[in-house]
């Protein structure tokens, strides 16, 4: 650790980095310190590693409330030896999801969705795509404010000539011209995510956990029917298109059985196959759901899970889990290899 | 089970969510409106194999496949008269023999292999042991007597239970009736200030009060070892709504230190986009359109062209 920052405590190792809970001396905040791995020696020998790159060369950049943007870096000894700091984050929408003791009202589930597209809206403006949104990346910390997190897969995009590989996001996640092998794509991708995410939040389980990339284009085909020519102009045309058995489409009425109308006009509208029809960030907050009543909880009233309301010390931060899941590999393929 | 259908009425569980599916002694399904208009007589014959049949013999289908619930009804039916227990047999192997034969009998009925022949088998077999199948009707099995006997335990346990729920109440009763005394002895007869007595009192009692809740626990499972109720209940407790103030939307806007580049709508009226290369059907397809690129390149041509003094952090 630099002068500056005090570690506290190990929070978890990952494939790239080893993250710690530290104190920053000048201004008494609790902070994360990300410290990049000098990788092999191969990698050493280039400097520091790519994804490490990557990130803070986007996050550098990033200024927005509702993303996890960079407080500082700083190198010990070598340059090759590179550490991150960012805010530090008590949880993310997965604990919260997954956490049977908490409810989520229409309310909160409002509430995260405005805090996400907002921090999104600004990536988009700024020619970022994310590309591995998922609960696990939307760290949440104990006021209730969301951050999108883990920037590294994000690219900056809008240039007509560069190819961009479409084996990203996590699988659940991915959009169906990902899945068709989409070479050239937009913030689209992002978008699809985010339905994604929303349904989590209302179902409280993955909403489409497909095992594989076709049983994944299967899961999605089973709740909107199969792509056409009329829908969906061109889809043949994509390099990994395969004709599937036709499904009946399934009105998303009968999926989210608790969900008001103007909540699943907002699903309707970011699950949309054909990519150019998906609404963008700006269009999905200008939707009725979001100005109409209920309104969104506010930050500190949202719920946290039970470890983070009782027992500040004890607290499961989810960096750590984070990265101990993608150090053991997990089962879905979440990374890149450049 | 989505793709059921009754074999006479055609209806299938799609058409009717409630479809009820009944099956007799011969095997096949009919739902349970068929039943109702077949037997309205109380008997009448199987659709299907001309069986007569009792309407009172028919019962849901709770198997899938209704040759098991065919199956289950001859067992049944076997089994009343081929009721002899391990005890009756001197070796393992008779008794192995025995269950084998059972088996058969119930296999060949249940496929209509050999019937006429079984059914002799099995009158036969009735008539030669008639004193024995009665025998063994009154006999109680080891397994019976196991039952019987663990419904005792319960029985003892519980009455147990309730005898020391008893002995304890009167306990606590009599410790009350003590403390009452004291207090007053000690109200009678001490120097000290009566508010100050009473207080003490009163947090003894409290105490002791706190430390009897613990002891007692209730019982919270079955005899089986399954939990009484559903354990997460406790935390479905109504949420307090809280009202903020209504979402409106404000369009973010990026700094780019330079003049606002146009905005989309522009790209085709002023012909921008006439420079950029046309997305392929292919790009198109994967979401990406020539007026991403445009606005991209109009940004950034845009972007920092104006002298601005920025604190330097």
């Amino acid at each position: 650790m630099s002068q500056r920052y005090e570690k506290i405590e190990f929070l978890g190792e990952g494939q790239f980095a080893t993250v710690y809970k530290a104190k920053d001396k000048d201004t008494d905040n609790i902070v994360a310190v990300k410290k990049i791995k000098a990788g092999s020696k191969i990698e050493a020998q280039d400097g520091i590693n790519r994804t490490a790159l990557r990130e803070i060369k986007i996050l550098q950049e990033l200024n927005h409330k509702n993303c996890l943007v960079l407080l500082d870096v700083f190198s010990q000894g070598s340059m090759s030896n590179v550490s991150l700091v960012f805010d530090f984050m008590d949880t993310d929408l997965e604990v919260i999801i997954k956490d049977n003791t908490i409810i989520l009202t229409t309310a909160n589930i409002k509430s995260y969705t405005i805090q996400t597209l907002q921090g999104l809206e600004y990536l988009h403006l700024n020619w970022i795509l994310h590309r591995d949104l998922k609960p696990n990346n939307l760290l949440v910390n104990a006021a209730g404010l969301l951050k999108i997190a883990d920037f590294g897969l994000a690219k900056l995009y809008g240039s007509p000539n560069r190819i961009n590989t479409h084996q990203v996001v996590t699988r659940w996640y991915r959009s169906p011209e990902l899945l068709f092998g989409a070479k050239q794509y937009g913030a689209c991708v992002d978008m699809w995510a985010l339905g994604c995410i929303v349904a989590e939040l209302l179902l409280r389980l993955p909403f489409l956990p497909g095992e594989s990339d076709l049983d994944q284009l299967t899961k999605i085909f089973q709740v909107f029917g199969n792509p056409t020519e009329q829908n969906w102009p061109a889809v043949k045309t994509l390099s990994d298109y395969v004709e599937f058995k036709p499904y009946p489409p399934v009105p998303l009425k009968n999926i989210f059985i608790a969900a008001g109308d103007d909540l699943l006009d907002v699903l309707g509208a970011l699950l949309v196959l054909n990519p150019l029809k998906r609404k963008n960030c700006s269009e999905a907050l200008q939707m009725p759901f979001f100005s109409n009543k209920p309104a969104p909880t506010v930050s500190n009233k949202l719920p946290l899970p039970q470890s983070i309301k009782k027992i500040k010390d004890l607290e499961r931060p989810s960096l750590k889990r984070k990265l101990l899941n993608s150090a053991e590999g997990g089962n879905l393929s979440k990374r890149l290899f450049f | 089970m989505e793709d059921t259908i009754c074999p006479r009425c055609k209806t299938t569980k799609f058409q009717n969510p409630s479809l009820k599916m009944m099956v007799n002694v011969c095997g096949h399904a009919l739902c349970e409106s068929c039943v109702d208009l077949l037997f309205l007589k109380g008997s009448g014959s199987c659709p299907d194999c001309r069986i007569a049949l009792r309407r009172n013999n028919f019962r849901v289908q709770l198997f899938e496949d209704a040759t098991v619930e065919k199956e289950v009804d001859i067992r049944k039916r076997v089994l009343r008269d081929f009721n002899k227990k391990e005890e009756d047999f001197s070796t393992l192997g008779g008794y192995n023999d025995y269950l084998e034969e059972v088996e058969t009998i119930i296999y060949n009925l249940t496929n209509n292999i050999d019937v006429i022949n079984t059914n002799k088998k099995i009158e036969d077999y009735k008539k030669g042991n008639r004193e024995q199948i009665m025998k063994s009707k009154n006999k109680m099995s080891r397994e019976e007597y196991e039952l019987e006997e663990l419904l005792e335990i319960e029985k003892q346990t519980e009455l147990s239970r309730r005898n020391e729920i008893k002995l304890e109440e009167m306990k606590t009763k009599k410790k009350k009736l003590r403390e009452k005394e004291a207090l007053i002895d000690e109200l009678m007869f001490s120097n000290a200030n009566a508010k100050n007595i009473v207080e003490t009192f009163t947090q003894h009692a409290k105490e002791s009060k706190e430390v009897e809740t613990k002891v007692a626990s209730k019982v919270t499972q079955f005899s089986s070892g399954i939990q009484f109720g559903r354990q997460s209940q406790s935390s479905l407790l109504p949420v307090s709504i809280e009202e903020g103030p209504l979402f409106h939307y404000k369009p973010q806007s990026c700094i780019t230190d330079g003049p606002h580049p146009p905005v989309e709508d522009d790209l085709s009226t002023l012909g921008y986009n006439v420079h950029i290369r046309a997305e392929t059907e292919q790009e198109r397809a994967g979401g990406f359109v020539s007026n991403i690129a445009c606005m991209r390149a109009l940004q950034d041509a845009l972007a920092g062209l104006y002298h601005v003094k920025k604190a330097i952090v």
